[in-house]
């Protein structure tokens, strides 16, 4: 669905990706795991159009090369890091805004019921402003607001930062929730050992080069990266 | 007690200009973050194209108005186009903004000072309104005032239910949030800076003919927007509330100054409260403030 051919970026002097290739299948759940700087992202900056790079993303056999406002016409959702919640407006308006693009009034509705079936916590506070929300529900409000625009595919970008263990867990269960939905995720982690329990294959990025792909369960279950990224010592 | 009425009737309707000047500056601030003082140059060619409609195409009026307006607006369409685009493209600094927007001022100045048609002389807009006072009690109140005040506050009306009834007004405050976020919810952000240049240009027009009916038009009128840059960042820059109540108090603090003490210490006045905003409360009085939780 999504295919990464040798992507370069670079900030100023900085080689930041060094030749990543990637690709995600419909419907699966991708985990890109790495350190803080390994480029994750940088990546995901890339894909929703607001870095200049060198190489190719190719989604649904189209070479992407726009502006971030057409990649999400596209059916590309980016939920970015640090959730960027429009605290200057009530949850449903952020909502809405998450739709900006569409114009059936009538599907938009329904789904703002499902985000709100997702996410009950958000109905509560449909008429609050989003900046009083605690951060867990400022993580689930972002990925409401990035489900409103009906994607085919979320670039989910560190959701569980900052978060405390309980909200963690329920974070990573709406993950699956959504890919149930018939989403396809491309989920960006630090918290490694969640990130690979709930997906189907992995890549581990170091330094901006892919050292490691495989599924989800190999990745787990490997020595180096058990003690890498898992805190297991050998 | 009359005196007092008088002087809050001319403070209100003053007030009001300086609010339609104050939000093209605060708009363009709550979006990217500078002040944009080549407004001051837009609302000088309002004045000068509300002139020109009204003697040389003889249009009328309500036509002369929305003309001048419409020709605002593109003129400011053009000067985000042409200086402020380029300076986004390269990703350059504040401060370069801010520069390029005082050199676009000095030249919108001095380029009708130098079209030979027009050059550095004062004009005074034809009578169009009676300059009878019409009568309320023992009250007298101008009919240009009164007008002034009435078209202010239907335009900044029309820019509140814009701004908050319209999906193009919501997505002009999930810009002034956050851009990047913008973008990623499918916003065209590069449209909404079009958008916001467009209505703050369309107001400057409106204020230049209100303040080239009640003054004369010259090269020089853009300096009184000064006073709308001070109610801007007297209200809090970036925000429309704030730059409407801080207009509205400035013109009233004006009003009542000249009318009580000296209309000589009337821009003294205006000044010591721009500094005295500054130190005690830099964010003005509703000024952005950091409420991003995250």
């Amino acid at each position: 669905m999504l295919t990464i051919n040798n992507l370069h970026v670079y900030y100023g002097g900085i080689h930041a990706l060094k030749g990543v290739s990637l690709n995600v299948n419909k419907g699966e759940i991708l985990t890109i795991i790495g350190s803080n700087g390994a480029g994750k992202s940088t990546l995901l900056n890339s894909i929703s159009g607001f870095l200049k790079y060198k190489g190719e993303i190719i989604y649904k056999d189209q070479k992407l090369n726009f502006s971030p406002n057409k990649i999400v016409q596209m059916g590309i959702c980016h939920v970015p890091e640090g959730r960027l919640v429009f605290a200057n407006l009530t949850v449903e308006d952020n909502l809405l805004l998450g739709a900006y693009l569409r114009n059936d009034k009538k599907g938009i509705k329904e789904d703002l019921e499902k985000v709100y079936t997702l996410f009950p916590r958000l109905k509560e506070r449909q008429k609050q402003l989003s900046g009083t929300l605690s951060g867990g529900e400022q993580q689930m409000l972002a990925m409401g607001r990035g489900l409103m625009s009906s994607p085919d595919i979320m670039l989910l970008d560190e959701p569980s930062l900052g978060l405390a263990p309980l909200l963690v867990q329920t974070v990573f269960d709406i993950i699956t929730d959504i890919r149930k939905m018939g989403k396809t995720i491309l989920l960006v982690e630090q918290n490694a050992f969640k990130a690979l329990s709930i997906a189907d294959r992995a890549y581990v990025l170091e330094q901006g080069k892919i050292i490691m792909e495989g599924s989800a369960k190999d990745i787990a279950n490997n020595p180096s990266i058990k003690e890498a990224y898992l805190g297991v010592k050998k | 007690m009359t005196q007092f009425l008088q002087q809050l009737i001319n403070g209100l309707s003053i007030g009001s200009v300086y609010a339609l000047m104050a939000v093209g500056y605060s708009l363009v601030y709550s979006i990217m973050n500078f002040s944009n003082f080549a407004h001051g140059g837009v609302i000088m060619f309002g004045a000068y194209f509300g002139f020109f409609y009204l003697t040389l195409f003889r249009l009328p009026f309500p036509v002369a108005l929305i003309g001048a307006a419409l020709s605002t607006a593109i003129l400011a369409i053009i000067i985000e186009r042409t200086a402020y685009k380029p300076l986004r493209n390269r990703r350059a600094p504040f401060l370069y903004f801010i520069i390029c927007a005082m050199g676009m001022s000095i030249f919108l100045e001095n380029i009708i000072i130098a079209l030979p048609f027009i050059g550095p002389t004062f004009r005074t807009y034809p009578e169009i309104f009676s300059k009878t006072p019409i009568k309320i009690g023992s009250l007298a109140v101008g009919r240009l005032d009164l007008l002034m005040f009435i078209i202010s506050a239907i335009c900044l009306g029309l820019l509140v239910y814009f701004i908050d009834f319209t999906k193009i007004g919501k997505a002009i405050q999930a810009t002034s949030y956050n851009i990047k976020a913008s973008a990623l919810m499918g916003i065209n952000t590069d449209f909404i800076i079009i958008t916001v240049f467009a209505l703050g240009g369309f107001f400057a027009g409106i204020a230049g003919v209100l303040f080239g009916m009640k003054y004369t038009v010259y090269p020089q009128i853009g300096v009184i927007t000064n006073k709308s840059f001070i109610a801007a960042v007297f209200g809090g820059l970036g925000s429309l509330p704030g730059a409407v109540i801080g207009s509205v108090l400035l013109g009233i603090i004006e009003t009542f100054t000249s009318g009580y003490i000296s209309s000589q210490y009337r821009d003294l006045i205006a000044f010591v409260l721009l500094i005295a905003v500054l130190v005690i409360r830099p964010r003005g009085l509703m000024g952005k403030s950091n409420e991003d939780k995250a």
